[in-house]
């Protein structure tokens, strides 16, 4: 996905706008707008009170009412730590893992290569509701249960299927003599990956780190049915039993609700995405690679 | 994506050139055992992998499979059932229901999921000017940075029927005769579960096909401006039958989606009410997780498994991928 070269198909003279032009444009921004009003509402009800949600829900309040997020950091803070704990001690492992597995398939041969290699990528076939039940089971019996283990070690056994994918084509296109004369000087096999592999694998690594983040950062059925302790927990679950608990305290009719609980609700929703958020500005290009790999992934 | 494959394609290359190289340096005919031990490091460097993959990802889809045929909970002995599972699933008075909601959301999620998307990518790929196109780029990721359980929170919200927007928006046009519990009325909720997401333009999907319009060779749209192929004609004729190679990726993922997942559904109605929402999946998540009966969710996924295998192999039979012509 990169940004594709300019392709005008009228030549130089430019025409005048057309008209379905004006109405591609039209429409577009009509459905940006449309899908862009979730995030409005999440925006607005975040700086919200008690009063402002119940009586302007679908108007900007000022003054911006800061204090939610304070509020909301108090609850939701820990469920971030955990998760972004989690998410790096699986990344750095999964990111190895991938890194060699894809230096081997690329650029050493022995017996029964292309088997291995297709025995990983099959897994990629095999989808998550066939292993789900059974995974789970494996790991109660591995005494994994409510363990921030349960959580790591999917990223780090199932994070390098992909990545191996990936990485073997990127190290393929590494050209060969690089590897021939670091072997002339005494390179050994791990010279090879650490020392020149790596570095110019980066922007493969850069997908795979901001692809599998993404994943972990939405993962929720496996840590809602692995993780029991609160102290564990993972965000998407933990923003789940909140929003719970915030709408079944409502239960007994709208009129008795306490409204003020939705300001810091809203305000966790969006700190809770202020991580992609960043890592959409920082890493803006492998960002849309990953999430179109994410897609790939199935 | 595209530019992933053509690397791929020049390693395949590179190794057709290596293979006899390498044959050759091992010297004449070695018996495979030789060339195995030495190349040794490569299998010492796989070895951590292939033992992560072995216990995580090799063995539970294979255990699942054998324990559809168990009676199977943690701490006690599994012991054999033969087809009682699938017996009892299908013999369910709750089974045509929730199979044809699968059917319903699968047939829904097509729609949203490869059709939308690719009208959207259209739009925007047939836009002139390049700085408009990289805006609207933006604006398709922008909802993408929220993470999808507060999507799916927030949809809650626009349905609930106090303070919900959807009902709000009612009660502005004075039309509030139509307003209703979005999510607990048995009518309309599984509806409401197929609407979330409207326009259902932001997500992989346009992107996915942005990238595949935009591998498109521009002579092959300058030899349409001479043949005066434009417009509809053109979209029809040239650009969807050079990227049904995406068509196909989205419409697998938007029939394994419609299949198996549930996530979205145990959020906003758990199934209910009643089992107005139920689908497959979410029947067993239930089974193992409320209900402890495992073995019985184990032959539910095993279903599952079958009928995405099913589905992709009949999606991939029908659309076969337009290879372009002329040279790049």
């Amino acid at each position: 996905m990169r940004p594709h070269p300019s392709r005008e198909i009228s030549p130089p003279g430019r025409r005048p706008l057309q008209l379905s032009q004006i109405g591609s444009h039209l429409f577009i921004i009509t459905m940006l707008l449309l899908s862009l009003i979730p995030t409005y509402l999440l925006l607005t009800w975040s700086f919200k009170n008690g009063l402002q949600y119940r009586w302007e829900r679908w108007t900007i309040s000022l003054p911006l009412r800061w204090r939610n997020y304070g509020a909301a950091w108090e609850i939701i803070g820990d469920y971030m730590i955990n998760t972004v704990i989690v998410a790096f001690v699986g990344l750095v492992g999964m990111l190895l893992l991938s890194l060699i597995g894809g230096y081997v398939f690329a650029r050493m041969s022995f017996p029964f290569r292309e088997t291995l290699y297709y025995a990983i990528i099959a897994l990629l076939m095999v989808p998550w509701v066939l292993s789900f039940i059974p995974a789970y089971m494996v790991y109660v019996r591995l005494g994994l249960l409510n363990t921030r283990w349960a959580l790591i070690i999917p990223e780090l056994a199932g994070g390098p299927i992909f990545g191996i994918f990936l990485m073997r084509a990127f190290i393929t296109g590494i050209p060969e003599e690089l590897y021939e004369s670091a072997r002339c000087d005494g390179a050994g096999v791990l010279d090879l990956i650490g020392r020149i592999t790596l570095p110019l694998a980066l922007p493969g690594l850069a997908t795979l780190a901001v692809l599998n983040f993404i994943g972990v950062w939405n993962s929720f059925l496996w840590p809602l049915v692995m993780i029991q302790d609160n102290e564990k927990q993972m965000i998407a679950v933990g923003l789940y039993k909140l929003a719970r608990s915030a709408t079944s305290a409502g239960f007994h009719g709208w009129t008795s609700q306490d409204f003020s609980v939705w300001g810091p609700l809203y305000a966790g929703y969006v700190i809770a995405s202020l991580p992609l958020v960043a890592l959409f500005v920082v890493l803006g290009k492998f960002y849309v690679e990953g999430l179109v790999d994410s897609g790939l992934k199935v | 994506m595209t530019e992933r494959e053509r690397v791929a394609r020049q390693s395949n290359e590179l190794q057709a050139q290596e293979e006899p190289i390498a044959r050759h340096r091992s010297g004449g005919l070695p018996t495979t055992w030789q060339a195995m031990r030495k190349s040794w490091q490569a299998y010492a460097l796989l070895m951590p992998i292939f033992i992560l993959l072995i216990i995580f990802n090799y063995y539970p889809p294979i255990l699942g499979l054998l324990r559809a045929f168990y009676r199977w909970r943690p701490g006690v002995e599994a012991s054999f059932v033969g087809l009682q599972h699938f017996n009892v699933y299908f013999t369910s008075p709750e089974t045509p229901r929730e199979l044809l909601n699968m059917f319903k959301l699968l047939l829904f999620f097509l729609f949203t999921g490869s059709v939308v998307p690719f009208v959207m990518a259209e739009l925007i790929f047939r836009i002139r000017s390049n700085d408009a196109k990289e805006l609207y780029r933006l604006f398709l990721i922008i909802p993408m940075l929220v993470p999808l359980i507060v999507v799916i929170l927030l949809w809650k919200q626009i349905y609930d029927p106090n303070l919900g927007l959807i009902n709000g928006i009612l009660e502005a046009l004075k039309i509030e005769a139509l307003s209703r519990n979005w999510l607990g009325d048995t009518a309309s909720a599984l509806y409401a579960i197929m609407f979330m997401g409207f326009p259902w333009v932001s997500g992989v999907g346009t992107l996915i096909y942005l990238g595949g319009l935009g591998q498109i060779s521009v002579s092959i749209f300058d030899a349409c401006e001479v043949d005066g192929c434009t417009g509809i004609r053109r979209t029809l004729q040239i650009d969807l039958p050079l990227v049904l190679g995406q068509v196909r990726l989205m419409t697998i993922l938007a029939v394994i989606a419609g299949i198996t997942s549930f996530q979205t559904i145990l959020v906003l109605t758990d199934g209910g009410p009643g089992f107005a929402t139920m689908v497959p999946g979410l029947t067993m998540f239930h089974k193992a997780f409320r209900t402890q009966q495992f073995g019985y969710a184990a032959a539910i996924g095993m279903l599952l498994f079958i009928l995405t295998l099913a589905a992709t192999l009949v999606v991939n039979r029908a659309v076969h991928p337009a290879v372009e012509e002329t040279g790049r």
